[in-house]
């Protein structure tokens, strides 16, 4: 009797347990989300038929497999069931359709989910999938990082469509995290702070206390950051920089700029606005602002540093950005007398710029103090460069289990959070860190956070990798290489993938765009393109020499085949007919946007001497697709025929400058 | 017999606790699903949707220089085109014209559709979505009246 108690009790366990597990999954709340699913897309359908196909759908667990990317099993569509319906455009969530991205639709099924958002593609359950678990391997991105899922793919610095990941890695560059951090492909970095040895020629005692004290409040264009130096610690580095000696002639160019008469202030203005030096500099905030603000600059440089430095720049710090000027004698002394009148901090003392008298035992101290603290990263860094951070690479993968809180304990407990936090305030972990403080703004911190999630510990397998479509702009060496290092075309241009992004105008394919005749003209007395615009070149007072072997080497090295040389070649004669150009010039509207003669819009290049500036193949390439050339133009892409296209080139080609002028150009280059 | 049962009694209890606190833990994750949608989500008036940010930056590309910023047809440039650009945020504009409309001239330009060729064509720089963006953006310059 107790043996058939016994019997029948453990057999009603046995069932129970039994049933636990078919039970567990008709309660998977994935099923209550694919019914809701139905039932929505039902009331929205706009068919019975329609409707009826959303009610059909069986439960089930739907999956993205991506055999050939790390072998990722998606499921997020089992509850995410909208996100490829364009019913569900603004639905509840977890049904709203994605929004239309560079990527979605049309590659939903080959990138899946987690490739962008992270998360755990196998979970079926929300808080595993999402990665609320603490410490999961890949926690969902928080959406305000989210474009970190493009920089896995996307490796190249600037990303079209993706402008805070872009932000973050140009900010990445611009603050010199790369001088003390490792991150694979920047491995060539160097910093582009003056040599230390130099920076006793320039300055005082006083200015170099308070810029050591924080470089941003005498310079917010300072890329330099704040390194929490305690006042003897900030005397002991100024001590070290005044004891170092500059190379002498270095020191007798100082030297002697500062016995020279002092020059023009009036010349020297109108000197210093025809340079356009705030292309790159800042007046009172007014400008590009990725060179030093000019403002105070009297200040903190002596007047003798600043002639010999605009003189030759490249003298004084070989990585300058900074072009050298072709100014006489005279004219740079005007523009110094213009600075040294203007650009003064009349609150300074007077004494700022008297140079320290070196006290040796100080000095010891702060040649430690120089080494400890990471600044010959910048400042020193030899041929080989010590690169003391740790590395970068991998960082976005790192759990935030293996991550140091120290002392934040207000900070959520995941790696966006840790990164945003240490980006801001290096300082506040720990006592003694190395790291200095950057002062970044918001955006910025939300885009170098981007970049850094971006930075995985594997790259992405081949197919997926999305290489820059650019070719590689290799310099020229030479008499053309070194004419570019002294105008640094690449500090404003870009070439290939190279340069900076101050100008607009690409050089890559210049040769093929430009006559060879208007670019000499340009490069010795460059004036505004765009009529709207009062943004140009710098007046570099080239000569004509330079200028002509420069366009010369345009025209052999820059070149794109895509352009043609002959756009005319092979096309029916009838093609070159400028009168049906005109014709077309005229109905298509082009006058819109472009000055011709008396009239047209303010928008585009006047077109009144089209055909003095560009050649016929780049008009012709132009007409036909102006988006394959610079991806953000305005001009809209006409689809013109091939016809068509030539016909109006050839118009355009018509429009020079008087002859007798151009004649007379003609004479003096060739 | 008795020893079967000291043997079997603890490994049962074992085997059915065990099941039941799983349970249990799965159990919280279902209480909270009864989330389920309601019908509609209300359309949020003041932050435009991601869509509508799309159609605003295209339109703060290609349009504004001419239409203006509220699209009333007073944009830098507007003044050097004659005839002037639509005043795009009349409401009996809006109202005369259907998005269908309002993208065929955007695709095809003024000419495309019997009027001025100051208007460009932008079909064949503009994809169909980011036309249709763009024209909910228009919708969203609708002056109102008052």
């Amino acid at each position: 009797m107790p043996l058939r108690r016994i019997f029948a009790i453990t057999s009603i366990l046995f069932l129970a347990v039994l049933a636990v597990s078919p039970l567990k999954n008709a309660l998977r709340p994935y099923r209550s989300f694919q019914r809701a699913f139905a039932r929505l897309g039902a009331s929205r359908a706009k068919s019975l038929q329609a409707a009826k196909v959303y009610q059909q759908q069986p439960v089930a667990i739907h999956q993205i497999w991506l055999p050939d990317f790390e072998n990722r099993v998606d499921r997020c569509t089992t509850c995410h069931l909208g996100v490829q319906d364009a019913s569900m455009a603004g639905a509840p969530e977890p049904f709203r359709l994605h929004p239309a991205t560079y990527h979605t639709p049309k590659d939903s099924n080959r990138f899946g989910c987690t490739a962008c958002h992270g998360g755990q593609g196998l979970a079926t359950l929300e808080n595993d999938a999402h990665g609320g678990v603490s410490d999961v391997e890949s926690p969902m991105v928080p959406l305000r990082y989210i474009e970190s899922g493009c920089g896995r793919c996307h490796t190249s610095e600037q990303v079209a469509g993706a402008a805070t990941l872009s932000l973050g890695r140009a900010t990445l560059e611009r603050n010199g995290c790369y001088a003390c951090h490792t991150v694979k492909g920047h491995e060539g970095f160097r910093s582009e702070a003056p040599p230390i040895e130099t920076v006793a020629l320039k300055t005082g005692g006083e200015a170099l206390r308070r810029w050591l004290k924080d470089p941003k409040t005498v310079d917010p264009n300072a890329t330099m950051p704040r390194f929490q130096l305690s006042a003897t610690e900030i005397d002991e580095l100024s001590h070290y920089v005044f004891s170092l000696a500059p190379a002498r002639a270095l020191a007798d160019r100082v030297q002697a700029a500062a016995t020279e008469p002092a020059g023009d202030v009036a010349k020297g203005k109108a000197l210093f606005a025809e340079s356009r030096c705030i292309s790159c500099h800042t007046l009172e905030g007014k400008g590009n602002g990725s060179a030093p603000e000019l403002s105070k600059v009297a200040s903190r440089a002596s007047a003798g540093w600043l002639l010999a430095f605009i003189r030759d720049p490249h003298a004084f710090n070989a990585r300058t950005r900074m072009p050298r000027f072709n100014f006489s004698a005279d004219e740079a002394r005007h523009v110094v007398a213009y600075m040294e009148s203007e650009f003064k901090d009349f609150d300074a003392p007077k004494e700022i710029l008297d140079p320290l008298r070196v006290n040796q035992t100080l000095a010891e101290k702060g040649k430690l103090l120089f080494r400890q603290k990471g600044c010959f990263a910048c400042h020193a860094p030899g041929a080989e460069v010590d690169r003391f951070g740790p590395a970068l690479d991998g960082l976005g993968d790192k759990r935030a289990a293996s991550l140091d809180f120290g002392k934040r304990a207000d900070l959520a407990r995941t790696l966006p959070a840790w990164l945003a936090a240490k980006v801001q305030q290096p300082g506040s972990f720990q006592d003694g860190l190395k790291m200095p403080t950057f002062a970044l703004s918001p955006k910025e911190t939300q885009a170098v956070v981007t970049a850094l999630l971006s930075l995985g510990t594997r790259p992405v397998p081949q197919p997926y990798r999305s290489v820059p479509a650019v070719r590689a702009g290799l310099l020229p060496g030479g008499v053309v290489g070194a004419l570019m290092d002294k105008y640094r075309c690449l500090s404003c241009h870009q070439i290939g993938d190279r340069g900076g992004d101050i100008s607009t105008a690409p050089l890559t394919a210049e040769g093929s765009k430009v006559k060879r005749d208007w670019l000499v003209n340009y490069l010795v007395l460059s004036f505004t393109i765009r009529p709207i615009l009062t943004d140009r070149m710098p007046v570099f007072r080239m000569t004509k020499d330079e200028a002509t072997q420069l366009a010369q080497a345009f025209e052999t090295f820059y070149l794109d085949p895509r352009i043609p040389e002959d756009p005319y070649a092979g096309q029916p004669a009838t093609s070159r007919d400028p009168v049906e150009g005109k014709r077309l010039y005229d109905t298509l509207g082009c006058r819109a946007c472009h000055i011709l003669g008396a009239g047209g819009g303010y928008y585009g290049p006047p077109l009144t001497e089209a055909g003095t500036r560009l050649k016929p193949g780049w008009t012709y390439a132009w007409l036909k697709g102006p988006q394959k050339w610079r991806a953000d133009v305005r001009c809209p892409n006409y689809g013109l025929t091939d016809a068509d296209a030539l016909r109006l080139t050839s118009y355009l080609d018509t429009l020079v400058k008087s002859s007798t002028a151009s004649k007379a150009k003609r004479g003096g280059t060739r | 017999m008795k020893s079967r049962l000291q043997i079997l009694g603890p490994i049962l209890i074992l085997v059915v606790a065990g099941a039941c606190s799983r349970h249990k833990a799965a159990a919280p994750a279902e209480a909270a699903v009864p989330t389920t949608p309601t019908a509609e989500a209300p359309v949020a008036e003041a932050p435009l949707s991601y869509e509508l940010r799309l159609g605003k930056g295209v339109y703060q590309h290609h349009c504004q220089t001419c239409h203006g910023e509220t699209g009333a047809g007073d944009g830098f440039n507007a003044f050097n085109v004659d005839p002037h650009p639509r005043d795009l945020s009349d409401p009996a504009f809006q109202k005369a014209k259907t998005d269908a409309d309002l993208k065929d001239a955007t695709q095809r330009g003024g000419l495309g559709v019997g009027l001025s060729a100051m208007m460009p064509p932008y079909g064949k720089t503009l994809s169909p979505d980011q036309v249709d963006q763009v024209v909910g953006y228009l919708r969203t310059l609708r002056r109102t009246e008052g």
